[in-house]
């Protein structure tokens, strides 16, 4: 009995070991003299895991091709990441540690909205500079700038704009009035279609039947017949990359592929997604902040470089993850130095060029960005134009 | 609107035949060891990913990448057996719920480490639509109810007619009285569970082609539908299992036309709650085992 | 033999007073030994130490496993969150009512759930989680759906012309630290009290505590309630550190963290919910140094408390309550 108490306790103690290890050392980080410390929150494991793999990657890319060029005045930057399983808790969990144990002075994260609203008081009270680079709620930068918090930015176009420039070429280029709603349960599927609502009117849109789906349906022939015998003339549906081969392929099973097309967003332009069912993705629709078939000579070299290095094409949160690190460098630069509040006002007044246009930031800290829209013709993205908003911050 | 009816039903008919066969055999494990196997999506997840895995790297052919999904999940499914099920012989229930989430946990991220945790595209299977009555669906979707017509047709035969079937019905009536008798109860159990997660690997391997989409995740959500058909079915139960499994498609079918499609997971666990009320053992008794 | 007999220390001699002393003097230094990421830790584990509480009522005193902690959580973490933004009422009102709410809320659940045996009940008090998030993801004219309430204003406390705002890490610290000692003497007191003895009867054996004339029923019906207060309160505090509550406050994972808290600490054992609640928090947030590993390890984990420590801490903590003299 005696014995086995003290197995017991040997055990207990060897479970306590990586608790005690887990916060007692402040881990293999010895500061580079002047390194620029960058921390990237994004979800590493659960439904999301494969936007954050992208995001990580892209700024690991960014970093490695700064880095490669000599670092900015000399400076390296140093990237940590931290999973935030896409849920607020420990997303708030993950800051902490970015910004307690690994010291850094600068963040990008989340990709959902819901955790990067929990991030902006732990930021503004540690006075870390937080740029998001893929939520598209607008409720975070309406409470940033002159909203309240002064250490959050947004360099991502907003959900409001994207509804705005869908719901605008539905109608007039495609004379599109009547809808059927299929979005991702999630607060981007969920205020997408909320601004979409604001917009159709303007438009003498209707919306006829109205569905949400959850992370990881997979069974969409019910709600897709009820939309074919409910005479929309398009399926408005802002979804997962993940969902949208599956929702196509149901679409031919059911009959509706070619007959109603999708519009919104989705990852629709993606060769995979297309060659997954050509006849459903015929003539569908998106509005993207960015996508690999842009046309300029950054966007290009960038999918290049990415596409050698991590022998898979980058996906649109890749991307903003890349551009925003070089968004920090030049911000850096700039400032000429790594102080938190020199490299905050250099952002405030930075005419950044990038792969889509020139970015700069308005007195809510959000960046004007254009919004690309896309139309799948003959199995091929082609690319209709680049719209540009504003927001019409709440009073 | 009558065709629309019929036609909601038939993807219900679809929908309660891949839970049926992932249920039949939860339930079947619940039998012998009266514990919960939190668990046992992650079988379906696997049997996928081991199909998938024949296709993307060896270019097999979707027939047998099913028998390979399927033996691979099985052989895991041993490992997992001797190592923890046969241990849970007699415990508590909390110790069940507890061992089989963390085995949840091991399983699904073992296999989002090695594989990545990104969805993969299933190619494979028959995904040319027909036309039956009027309605369109996809071949694959009656292969999947007549192979379910087999697996329960098989399992009504097995139980009545094999010794391991009387075997695990005698253990899933009284475990002590089968030891007196001389049954190897952990041999029972070991081979229940190794039959129930061949079961779910074969309902995931049937599903994926139509899914399109396998990923790490996708086993919690089958654990979460199959749950409340275990308890409607009456706990131990294969037929009362069945007809709850096809109540439940039906019941989502109808649910994502007529109410909307972000009620549907709620289903499961609404009309549970409602059943109890009514008869607190569930539709079906749990005295009428298999 | 004899001569370690002699050696024993005095029966007189009960360490726990200073034991406890001790503990308390570290609680309250707690802020200046740990950084600001360790602290915040252990806010949580103080977080989740009250539903765990609540559980260890149902499941290590009452003898009932159930998984709807995260359903009465997450009520109360909305309840709070919904009074704060829409009335401006402060922390101090918002904590009770979120208490009561879902407290008042366990009533009307557990009538028809409390008739229902082991799995079927397990199965039921799941139920309850699932539902509570489709109710917080569909019902957007109150919850705001996917979109979740943000913006929760941080504790605030006016007495009189005085006032002051709960701010940073630290102080928060303090505040969960009040609030986990209120609840753990609430609990304490529960325990020992009849109420508490009558609760171990129905554990026991249920039919013989009926015989002997404990009202099983009313008391089960009650302990649930109060269980289900402890879970609101907890999310209460939850919703003011986070500052947003999303539908995912109603969430499985919270469940079963509540559980293997109260089953791998040692149910029926306040010390034991305590030193569990820390651990495996504690745990979860140390197997961040791995992260591609983090929920194998913690697989493992639950594993090894399966087969190793089938009765959790309990035992550890016994004969560590003994060997400094206190009663086993």
């Amino acid at each position: 009995m005696a014995n086995s108490l003290r197995r017991q306790f040997v055990l207990a103690l060897a479970a306590a070991t990586p608790f005690m290890a887990g916060f007692g050392s402040t881990g293999p980080v010895l500061a580079q003299d002047g390194a620029i410390r960058l921390g990237i929150v994004a979800p590493m494991s659960g439904p999301n895991a494969r936007y954050g793999a992208f995001s990580l990657r892209g700024a690991q890319l960014a970093a490695k091709e700064i880095n490669d060029a000599g670092g900015i005045d000399g400076r390296k930057i140093q990237v940590f990441s931290a999973d935030s399983q896409g849920t607020p808790v420990e997303g708030v969990s993950a800051t902490r540690r970015l910004i307690s144990q690994d010291k850094v002075d600068f963040l990008i994260g989340d990709v959902s909205s819901s955790v990067t609203l929990a991030m902006q008081p732990v930021v503004e009270d540690a006075g870390i500079l937080l740029i998001n680079a893929a939520s598209s709620n607008p409720k975070i930068t309406y409470a940033a700038g002159v909203g309240g918090f002064k250490w959050s930015f947004r360099n991502y176009p907003t959900d409001e704009n994207r509804a705005l420039v869908v719901a605008q070429y539905a109608a007039e280029k495609r004379g599109f009035t009547k809808f059927a709603v299929l979005s991702v349960d999630s607060d981007y599927g969920r205020s997408a279609i909320e601004f979409t609502k604001k917009y159709l009117p303007r438009f003498k849109g209707q919306i006829l039947t109205e569905d949400y789906y959850k992370e990881g349906e997979v069974d969409f022939r019910s709600v897709l017949a009820k939309i074919r015998d409910s005479g929309a003339q398009a399926i408005i549906m802002y979804g997962l990359a993940d969902t949208t081969p599956i929702v196509a392929r149901q679409m031919i099973e059911v009959g509706l592929a070619g007959k109603i097309p999708l519009i919104g967003n989705g990852e629709f332009n993606t060769e995979k997604t297309i060659k997954s069912a050509p006849k459903a993705m015929e003539g569908a629709v998106e509005a993207a902040a960015w996508l690999p078939a842009y046309d300029s000579d950054k966007s290009k070299a960038f999918v290049a470089k990415f596409t050698t290095e991590y022998r898979e094409a980058p996906n649109n949160h890749a991307y903003v993850h890349w551009e925003t690190v070089r968004l920090l460098g030049k911000a850096v630069e700039a400032a000429k130095s790594i102080d938190r509040a020199k490299v905050r006002d250099a952002l405030k007044s930075i005419k950044y060029d990038s792969a889509v246009g020139e970015v700069t930031f308005d007195d809510h800290n959000q960046a004007k960005l254009p919004m690309i829209l896309l139309q799948i013709e003959d199995g091929k993205p082609a690319i209709k134009g680049a719209f540009y908003a504003d927001i019409d911050y709440p009073r | 609107m009558l065709f629309q009816l019929s036609e909601q039903i038939v993807n219900g008919l679809v929908t309660g035949s891949v839970y049926a066969i992932v249920a039949v055999g939860m339930t079947m494990i619940f039998g012998v060891l009266r514990a919960i196997n939190f668990a046992h999506g992650e079988y379906y997840m696997l049997g996928t990913f081991g199909a998938w895995v024949a296709i993307e790297y060896f270019d097999l052919p979707y027939p047998l990448s099913v028998a390979i999904g399927v033996i691979a999940t099985a052989l895991i499914a041993m490992v997992v057996g001797q190592l923890v099920m046969r241990r849970m012989v007699g415990m508590p229930a909390e110790a069940g719920v507890l061992a089989t989430l963390g085995l949840a946990l091991i399983l699904q991220n073992t296999v989002i480490l090695v594989f990545g945790g990104g969805y993969k595209f299933f190619n494979g299977g028959y995904i040319e639509p027909v036309t039956v009555f009027g309605i369109s669906l996809a071949e694959q979707r009656l292969l999947i109810i007549v192979i379910c017509a087999l697996v329960f047709v098989g399992l009504e035969l097995m139980v009545t007619h094999s010794r391991i079937g009387k075997a695990m019905r005698a253990v899933s009536q009284n475990i002590e009285c089968c030891a007196v008798v001389g049954i190897e109860v952990r041999k029972v159990v070991v081979a229940t569970f190794v039959l129930g997660a061949a079961l779910a690997a074969l309902s995931g391997v049937l599903t994926a082609p139509v899914n399109v989409s396998v990923y790490g995740g996708m086993g919690e959500l089958i654990t979460f539908k199959t749950l409340p058909i275990i308890i409607m079915g009456g706990l131990g139960n294969v037929r009362g299992t069945f007809f709850a499994a096809m109540i439940l498609g039906i019941a989502e079918s109808l649910v994502a036309t007529y109410v909307g499609l972000q009620f549907r997971d709620t289903v499961g666990f609404a009309t549970l709650m409602l059943v109890l009320m009514w008869r607190p053992h569930g539709l079906f008794s749990a005295q009428a085992r298999y | 033999m004899s001569l370690q007999e002699t050696s024993l220390p005095a029966p007189g001699r009960d360490l726990r007073l200073p034991f406890g002393l001790a503990l308390a003097a570290l609680a309250a230094s707690a802020p200046l030994l740990l950084g600001s990421y360790a602290l915040h830790a252990v806010i949580i584990s103080l977080i989740f130490l009250l539903p765990a509480h609540g559980l260890n009522l149902l499941v290590g005193y009452t003898g009932l496993l159930s998984l709807a902690q995260a359903a009465f959580f997450g009520v109360g973490a909305y309840v709070s969150a919904l009074m704060a933004v829409h009335w401006g009422t402060p922390f101090y009102l918002n904590l009770p009512a979120a208490g009561l709410v879902a407290g008042a809320l366990a009533l009307p659940l557990a009538i028809p759930a409390l008739r229902l045996r082991a799995t079927s009940f397990v199965m039921c008090t799941l139920g309850f989680v699932i539902i509570g998030q489709a109710i917080a993801k569909n019902w957007i004219s109150v919850t705001r759906g996917d979109m979740g309430l943000s913006a929760i204003p941080k504790p605030h406390f006016a007495i009189g012309p005085a006032s002051f705002t709960v701010n940073g890490t630290t102080e928060f610290y303090y505040l969960a630290l009040a609030v986990a000692a209120l609840a753990t003497a609430i609990v304490w007191m529960i325990v020992t009290s009849p109420a508490g003895r009558n609760m171990v009867a129905i554990r026991e054996n249920e039919t013989l505590a009926e015989s002997v004339g404990i009202p099983t029923w009313h008391y089960k019906l009650l302990v649930f309630m109060v269980s289900a207060a402890f879970a609101g309160v907890g999310g209460s505090v939850y919703a003011h550190y986070l500052t947003v509550v999303s539908p995912l406050t109603f969430q499985m994972s919270y469940s079963t963290l509540m559980l293997i808290i109260v089953l791998g600490g040692g149910p029926g054992t306040i010390s034991g919910v305590i030193l569990g609640s820390l651990l495996f928090v504690g745990l979860s947030e140390a197997l961040r140094i791995a992260p591609e590993l983090r929920m194998i390890a913690y697989g493992f984990c639950l594993l090894a408390l399966v087969f190793w420590f089938p009765k959790g801490f309990t035992p550890l903590i016994e004969r560590f309550w003994t060997a400094i003299g206190g009663r086993s």
